[in-house]
């Protein structure tokens, strides 16, 4: 046997590679000698919130792998320079400063968690950089105008389009099962309270019939939820609904199995869907409802089923839903420097105001970033009830963007928004 | 070391410091000197308690939190100038300084140092849990106003790193003045045999309650400025880790030497932000360097270094 194939390489490995180097070879002379564009990126990479640090990572590389080996920015490459935030706001606002000043970042994609996404905000309000946020789903971020900045792009999903889209599905469900009194149980944190509050306040909007019989907000992160599940035991609601996540929600479950609650009392959750939480269920109850986070199957598009499968090949592991929010966010900013070949920050945030761009997560295979606050819409958004094996959600029902639009704008005016 | 000397000895320090953050223009070491800064006075004003006083608090970060979010608060209301809403930060905790430290300075040792705990995560849960006032596990939102007072615009990054430099120069001066005057050597007293000292006059309740609320205010001064600093305040301020890093910032410095506190921030910090650069295992990677630090020195680097300076002396002859 000879040196070569012991370490796995054939002739027509070789001849691949030797290929790929000629074709590649213009854009690598090219780029050779030119200063990389930086893009920073603060994330969470160790603790218990690890799982979204490595999905943005991966989400992010991914886009720019295919962005550098086209050639880049006329042969200027990309470089992601990710580092840990430990998902604390205050090393957020340190490791953000630090990309900027000491690392040289160009641009950012802060995919940190919510309490460091606002952190990352106040530090580009002083400095101006353009930021892509990719993982705070947390509607004030960019909807309450004291808070958003004109530099600053959400490229998530946001609560309040999640509580619409359930408490839609939800509404529907109610009446045909008669669900009028309902129980809430979700972390006691700005996305649990964010989430449970726009989901309620909606429902009864859509189905006014419906009454709140308890609430119960356990700490983020709880170990035990002994107390809030005996509650639902007492209070006998006829449906509850959960914002818990992760492994929040994984653990939340198992613990209800014990009682087993969610055998007689259906659950409501827009966080279950999610390859990395569903999987992890050890015994899935007969009657729960989720919202899709990420699926492979859902939207059911090539385009998805493609970039689910090069997001594997490439990290090794299921994306999340922080994967698809962080490759649309990723994707953005990417056409925005190819559009305007800069990356002035000024000049991308004009270019990205409105965009539409090819995405597999979006409605008809569409994205935009609208304009008017900045954030991403028409991603595809949808209800089912979940299996425990593939394809985990049957019977999904779309969300219609016309009616999140509509109870959007009223949320917006009870606020004070607009 | 007479306080003139000193004092010129503190100007000259601060001056070098605003010199090379400003000849260099490098906005990242700005940033580095003013979290050294910052963190230096918060490992100093810990030290009131723990190096002279003898007094272990656990809970001193809530001085640190209490400062950032009362001077983010009064900013955001956008009708007090920015000396105003630190002086009145500074009042606010004198008082609260008084009345925690008045019931933790009635227990010695490892109680006073959980209550102090407990004081800590009472106002950490606060912070966190009255979302509408102070934006909880977000923290204060929407910047910090930060209006030009007396022809200073702390709006631009070096007029606030001048600043910085030079309140936290100031305040270090005015630490060292207490502990070297006799306030500080019955402090020591107190620290060393508390019931001594209740013997020879020193009214030791007393002494600690001031020495707590001495300790406090430099706390809370050092959180002011890391308000001004990332425009923001957040739950982290006050939790009980950040205590701890400040405990640790002493324990490398050495707390029997004054500048120990400022030697042990400066490692800690250099420390963090290295080992957070090069890999994501950086508690684990900490925890071992600290372990040895620790395990091979047992003592504060400057603690070391001052015994071997003691030691090189040379000894008075035997009499006769």
């Amino acid at each position: 046997m000879t040196a070569i194939s012991r370490t796995g390489l054939n002739r027509r490995t070789l001849m691949a590679g030797a290929a790929a180097g000629v074709l590649a070879a213009p854009h690598v002379s090219r780029g050779q000698g030119k200063e990389p564009i930086k893009i920073g990126m603060p994330t969470v990479l160790s603790g218990r919130f690890t799982v979204v640090g490595d999905s943005a990572r991966g989400a992010a590389g991914l886009a720019i792998d295919a962005f550098n080996a086209a050639g880049g920015l006329d042969g200027r490459m990309i470089e992601l320079v990710a580092r840990d935030d430990k998902a604390r706001p205050d090393e957020a606002a340190r490791v953000v400063r630090e990309l900027l000043n000491a690392d040289g970042c160009h641009l950012l994609i802060s995919s940190s968690t919510t309490a460091g996404a606002f952190a990352i905000q106040e530090v580009v309000r002083e400095t101006g950089h353009l930021c892509i946020q990719t993982i705070s789903e947390t509607s004030s971020l960019t909807a309450d105008p004291k808070i958003r900045l004109p530099n600053v792009f959400r490229g998530a999903r946001q609560v309040v389009h999640d509580a619409i889209a359930g408490a839609s599905y939800a509404a529907k469900v109610a009446k045909e099962r008669g669900l009028k009194k309902w129980m809430t149980n979700s972390p006691d944190f700005a996305y649990g309270r964010d989430a449970t509050g726009q989901f309620v306040e909606s429902l009864k909007k859509i189905a006014p019939d419906t009454t709140i019989i308890g609430e119960a907000w356990p700490k983020f992160m709880a170990p035990d939820y002994t107390e809030s599940l005996t509650q639902v035991l007492t209070s006998k609601p006829d449906a509850l609904f959960t914002a818990h996540s992760g492994g929040d929600i994984v653990a939340f479950m198992d613990q209800a199995k014990l009682y087993n609650i969610f055998d007689k009392v259906p659950m409501f959750t827009p966080n279950l869907a999610d390859l990395t939480s569903i999987k992890q269920i050890k015994k899935l109850p007969p009657d729960v409802r989720s919202g899709t986070r990420y699926l492979a199957t859902y939207p059911d598009t090539a385009a998805n089923h493609d970039w689910h499968d090069a997001y594997v090949k490439r990290n090794g592991g299921e994306p999340s839903n922080w994967s698809w929010e962080t490759a649309a966010g990723t994707a953005f900013l990417l056409e925005a420097i190819k559009k305007t070949k800069s990356i002035d920050g000024k000049v991308l945030a004009e270019a990205l105001r409105g965009m539409t761009i090819d995405s597999p997560f979006g409605i008809g295979g569409k994205l935009t970033m609208r304009a008017e606050d900045q954030t991403l819409i028409n991603y595809a958004i949808g209800w089912g009830s979940v299996l425990a094996e593939p394809p985990y959600l049957k019977n999904i029902q779309d969300t219609d963007w016309s009616e999140i639009f509509h109870y959007e704008t009223e949320w917006k005016k009870s606020k004070g928004f607009i | 070391m007479t306080a003139r000397l000193e004092l010129i000895l503190g100007a000259v320090f601060a001056a070098v410091l605003i010199a090379i953050g400003l000849s260099l223009g490098d906005k990242a070491v700005i940033d580095v000197l003013m979290r050294l800064s910052i963190f230096s006075l918060l490992a100093l004003s810990l030290n009131i308690l723990v190096g002279y006083t003898g007094l272990v608090s656990f809970g001193h970060a809530m001085f640190f939190g209490f400062g950032a979010y009362v001077f983010g608060l009064l900013m955001q209301t956008n009708a007090i100038s920015i000396p105003a809403a630190a002086a009145v930060t500074l009042l606010a905790t004198c008082v609260w300084g008084a009345v925690s430290g008045a019931l933790c300075i009635r227990l010695t040792e490892i109680y006073f140092s959980f209550l102090t705990l407990a004081f800590q995560m009472l106002l950490y849960s606060v912070i966190a849990g009255w979302v509408s006032l102070t934006g909880g596990d977000q923290g204060l939102m929407g910047g910090i106003p930060r209006p030009p007072f007396l022809g200073i615009d702390l709006a631009q990054p070096r007029q606030l790193f001048v600043l910085t430099v030079i309140v936290s120069v100031l305040s270090a001066l005015a630490i060292r003045q207490i502990v070297q005057s006799p306030f500080g050597y019955a402090l020591r007293m107190i620290r060393d045999n508390a019931e001594r000292a209740r013997f020879l006059g020193v009214p030791v309740q007393r002494y600690k309650l001031q020495a707590f609320v001495l300790s406090g205010i430099f706390g809370s001064l050092a959180g002011i400025l890391m308000s001004l600093y990332v425009s923001g305040a957040y739950p982290n301020f006050a939790f009980w880790t950040l205590s701890g890093d400040a405990i640790i910032m002493i324990v490398l410095g050495g707390i029997t030497v004054f500048l120990g506190p400022v030697l042990g921030a400066v490692l800690f910090q250099f420390l963090n932000d290295y080992i957070n650069r090069i890999t994501e295992h950086h508690g684990m990677v900490m925890g071992v360097v600290l372990l040895v630090i620790v395990l091979g020195l047992r003592k504060g680097v400057l603690d070391v270094l001052d015994e071997w300076r003691q030691s090189r002396k040379p000894r008075p002859e035997a009499a006769p």
